[in-house]
């Protein structure tokens, strides 16, 4: 009875303070952070098996609503991420297969490549995403597991997310909230067999059925394949099981990465009383303000607006805009509304490089509030990665285009939702050094107008851009106004043909990586290849990808002509033999990357062998079986 | 007196008679399928609904149910390439559209067009050609879309009668319409429809209709009588019958296939064109075997 109440009465003292102390902290979360903590507190729940009150309910994702790439083409079901949706069609069965859902990278390669972003300071370590992929299921519950089919090389998984939106509710409420269920390192699987990955997943205080899974496919040894996604739970909320003993974590006790979330609601400080500072900071002010600077600037930005808060030298320090010459959102995307920017907006008139890729999901942020920070912060942008941002639109373009004139970087890879009209807006930025156009709607009035005025693009994406009828018109102005054009990608541009490929080689001597992945259009037979080969000779990246007319000659032409090569992709050609592959590993000894899967000529014997007598080289074969 | 009484009667049936005219039921296809490998001492074991080099599919969507053919052309053995890689690799793939949901009723030629597209997208390189037939029942409008290129096809039968039937697309003489890839060296030499040019036809059915669809290898060795009389012995229409008759009436087109001295349809268009040829043509048999019928879930 006693040892009862008195460990009731502990349980409860702990969370009263734990009331107190989010109550001073931050008011717009409500009590929602004590609720929260109250539940995890409690411990796992029991009653789940089946027979529980509202049994447990298996579910596979109805639909994909949004993701960051793919491999396979637009309106194909091929290598696609709405192949998620629906019961799995290949697990248990391992292997490289059409039905399953496939990222548009792997591994490193594309970071070493020229057309790489320089990565952000002060990203925070936690923060390892690369893609993600969206899936509505078709009944909200409260979680109790989440089960990822991986069928191919898997590991990738390192977060997952769950929403209290239901995506398919007429009247959407307007405070929608991100939790995370599950968050990890990105790994490698012993081996690329299918398995099934269900980690722990916290409980949830809200019934979902949107979820959202981010990978990192860093490690991994070849593209990684999902067949589908289970969401098990719930439909009643878990009981609180009062007689279990507490597990607090001691991890509870100080303040996690929830805080995150009070980036928006930022109040600044009451001021200090500077003799009770003198005496206890160790001289911390007699340090020069650069050093100062030094020290705060490796910080991430929710540890350096709280910094702000704790003293007014530190709020000077914090707030002072050489602090925010880059400044990266992404990984803060669920927490970001136009509330936050608009409090971040004093600081950033220095703003050079701004990474809001990710953002605005689901109204925080919108059209309007974007374009009033760049307005006052975007004078002096250089580079601006805003993929997957929905929340652009027409009239977001044309700001962008008069309040950055100087900008060199635009990234609006998979804005799918963006209107053709709105990239006329992008010409205006003849300074654009970097453009990319991935998964867009961009048409080619619009895009032959870009290249028009933006001479000086060295590295220009037009991935999956399917609204472009004509790639040999595009190619020959490529020739004529981008000669400074050092990587290109192509990938999936059905109508280019050897014409515009040749002109594109006459044109652009400079080019440095070349991505025709999937251009069928492209024949061998025409001598495009080799012609393209002795054009080229700064060639470091040439991808093939299945076009099956890549034969020896082109191999050959690419060993003699192209000593730098250092990544080449050739998958399923039938025509490649052994010898000329082996002859273009002696010829380029920079080489590091070989994609030779799908080539029937090259079996895995053949690999080993290679492999063996260059062990600097991946060559990489993949299987069906 | 009597005149009103026969009066009321005319009315009444007049009125049933029209109220029996919308039918409101949604219908569906029970189908059974069977069929013979020319070759039966291959003893390769396929995944279902694969026999020799032709492959066929049953698929059923919200709104409709879709059957399919695919005769795949012996011919790419002579270079190496398996033919029922293609067509079991189409037929899946239609398959996988129809369950999915990719496709309009009405509109069969582009379940093949999707389809053929789809093939190009593998990362495997898949060579061979095949012909193809898709038939789709539009389970409310009670309408029959069917698209088909090359020489297989169906037939409707009603009452005893083939009231609607498949023409057979050929190039010339046992060269039939047929989708196919190519290896690149051989792209201008090997012979590639469109799957636009596949024939499409809609019409109306009624409940007890027959439809039997089927690869060349069951038209070429049965004649149209032969296959009615088979039909006839159709009593009733749940799936162990429909199996039965599909499988009676493959049985017997193998049968004659391998006869020498039975004057098959296939022999008979050869002298026809010239050619004097007598005995069955031996070749892949597959019978897809459907009867309209009310839907049930």
């Amino acid at each position: 009875m006693f040892p009862m109440l008195t460990l009731l009465s502990m349980f409860y003292y702990i969370c009263l303070r734990r009331r107190c102390r989010s109550g001073s902290r931050s008011e717009a979360l409500g009590s929602r952070r004590a609720v929260e903590l109250a539940q995890r507190s409690s411990g796992p729940v029991g009653g789940i098996g089946g027979s529980g009150s509202g049994g447990e309910l298996e579910q596979y994702a109805k639909e994909v609503l949004d993701f960051s790439s793919h491999y396979g083409s637009e309106n194909s079901m091929s290598y696609t991420m709405w192949n998620l949706a629906g019961a799995p069609n290949v697990y248990p069965s391992s292997g490289d297969f059409t039905q399953t859902a496939v990222f548009r990278t792997y591994g490193h390669w594309w970071e070493q490549c020229p057309s790489a972003r320089a990565p952000y300071r002060r990203t925070p370590r936690s923060f390892h995403s690369t893609d993600f992929l969206e899936l509505a299921f078709e009944e909200p519950v409260y979680p109790t597991a989440v089960e990822v089919l991986e069928t191919y090389h898997p590991g990738a998984v390192v977060q997952i997310l769950a929403c209290s939106l239901n995506p398919f509710t007429q009247n959407p409420p307007t405070d929608v909230r991100w939790e995370v269920l599950w968050s990890g390192e990105p790994s490698k699987a012993p081996t690329p067999h299918s398995r099934q990955f269900s980690p722990t997943i916290r409980h949830l205080s809200f019934p979902t059925n949107l979820l959202r899974v981010e990978v990192n496919s860093g490690l991994l040894e070849y593209y990684t394949e999902l067949d589908a996604i289970i969401l098990r739970g719930v439909r009643e909320r878990p009981m609180l099981a009062l007689y279990k003993m507490p597990l607090i974590d001691m991890n509870d006790l100080s303040d996690g990465e929830d805080d995150a979330v009070a980036i928006g609601n930022q109040r600044f400080p009451p001021a200090g009383d500077d003799k009770h500072n003198n005496t206890g900071n160790g001289y911390f002010d007699k340090l020069p303000y650069e050093l100062i600077q030094l020290i705060v600037s490796h910080l991430t930005l929710p540890d350096l607006c709280r910094l702000a808060q704790s003293c007014k030298l530190l709020q000077q320090h914090c707030c002072d805009p050489l602090q925010y010459q880059q400044l990266s959102l992404q990984p803060y995307w669920a927490a970001l509304t136009d509330a936050s920017l608009a409090h971040l907006q004093p600081r950033c008139a220095l703003l050079q490089r701004l990474n809001a890729s990710w953002t605005g999901n689901r109204g925080a942020v919108t059209s309007n509030g974007f374009c009033s920070f760049l307005k006052v912060c975007g004078a002096g942008l250089v580079s601006l990665e805003l993929s997957c941002c929905h929340f652009l639109c027409e009239a977001s373009m044309e700001v962008i285009a008069q309040t950055c004139p100087g900008l060199q970087e635009l990234n609006l890879a998979s804005c799918d939702r963006l209107q053709p009209q709105a990239f006329s807006h992008v010409s205006k930025l003849t300074s654009l050094r970097r453009l990319v156009l991935y998964r867009t709607k961009v048409e080619q009035t619009a895009l032959l107008s870009i290249l028009t005025f933006c001479t000086e693009l060295q590295h220009l994406n037009l991935g999956s851009c399917v609204r472009i009828q004509d790639y040999d018109v595009v190619a020959s102005m490529l020739a004529v106004r981008c000669r400074r054009l050092r990587s290109l990608d192509l990938w999936r541009c059905g109508s280019l043909t050897e014409r515009g490929l040749g002109e594109l080689a006459l044109g652009c001597g400079r080019l440095e990586e070349l991505d025709l992945g999937w251009c069928s259009t492209l024949q061998s037979s025409s001598g495009c290849f080799q012609h393209l080969a002795r054009c080229l000779p700064r060639l470091r990246k040439l991808f093939l990808t299945a076009n099956r007319s890549v034969c020896d000659q082109d191999l050959d032409q690419m060993a003699a002509c192209c000593p730098k090569l250092q990544h080449v992709d050739i998958l399923g050609t039938r025509m490649v033999s052994p010898s000329s592959l082996k002859k273009l590993l002696q010829s380029c000894p920079e080489l590091k990357l070989v994609d030779v899967s799908f080539c029937s000529q090259i079996d895995t014997r053949v690999v080993q062998e290679l492999t063996s007598l260059f062990p600097n080289v991946a060559i990489k074969k993949s299987f069906t079986q | 007196m009597f005149s009103v009484i026969s009066y009321g009667r005319l009315v009444a049936r007049a009125v049933i008679g029209g109220l029996s005219q919308t039918d409101s039921r949604d219908y569906s296809l029970v189908t059974a399928s069977f069929g013979f490998g020319k070759d039966f001492r291959k003893g390769i074991l396929k995944k279902g609904m694969c026999y020799g080099d032709d492959a066929c599919f049953i698929a059923r969507h919200k709104s409709a149910d879709v059957l399919g053919v695919a005769d795949g052309v012996g011919g790419w053995r002579d270079y190496g390439v398996d033919p029922s890689q293609f067509s079991g690799t189409l037929m899946r793939t239609c398959e996988r559209l129809v369950k999915e949901g990719r496709f309009i009723p009405s509109n069969p030629v582009g379940i093949l067009t999707t389809s053929y597209y789809e093939l190009l997208q593998n990362k495997a390189p898949l060579l061979g050609s095949s012909t193809a037939c898709i038939v789709v029942l539009d389970r409310q409008s009670h309408r029959l879309h069917t698209a088909n290129l090359g020489d297989s096809g169906f037939l409707v039968v009603r009452g005893g009668e083939v009231v609607h039937r498949s023409d057979e697309q050929q190039h010339y003489f046992n060269t039939p319409f047929q989708l196919s890839i190519a290896p690149p060296e051989a792209a201008g030499a090997v012979l590639s429809d469109s799957p636009d040019a596949a024939d499409s036809s809609s019409f109306d059915v009624q409940i007890g209709d027959i439809i039997l669809t089927a690869t060349d290898g069951l038209f070429d060795n049965m004649p149209d009588y032969m296959i009615l009389q088979e039909l006839k012995k159709l009593k009733n229409t749940n799936y162990e019958s429909i199996q039965q008759t599909a499988k009676s009436i493959a049985e017997q087109a193998h049968v004659l296939a391998y006869d020498p001295n039975y004057m098959s349809p296939f022999a008979q268009f050869a002298c026809d064109n010239g050619l004097n040829v007598r005995g069955g043509k031996p070749d892949d048999i597959t019978v897809l075997l459907s009867i309209v019928a009310e839907y049930t879930d």
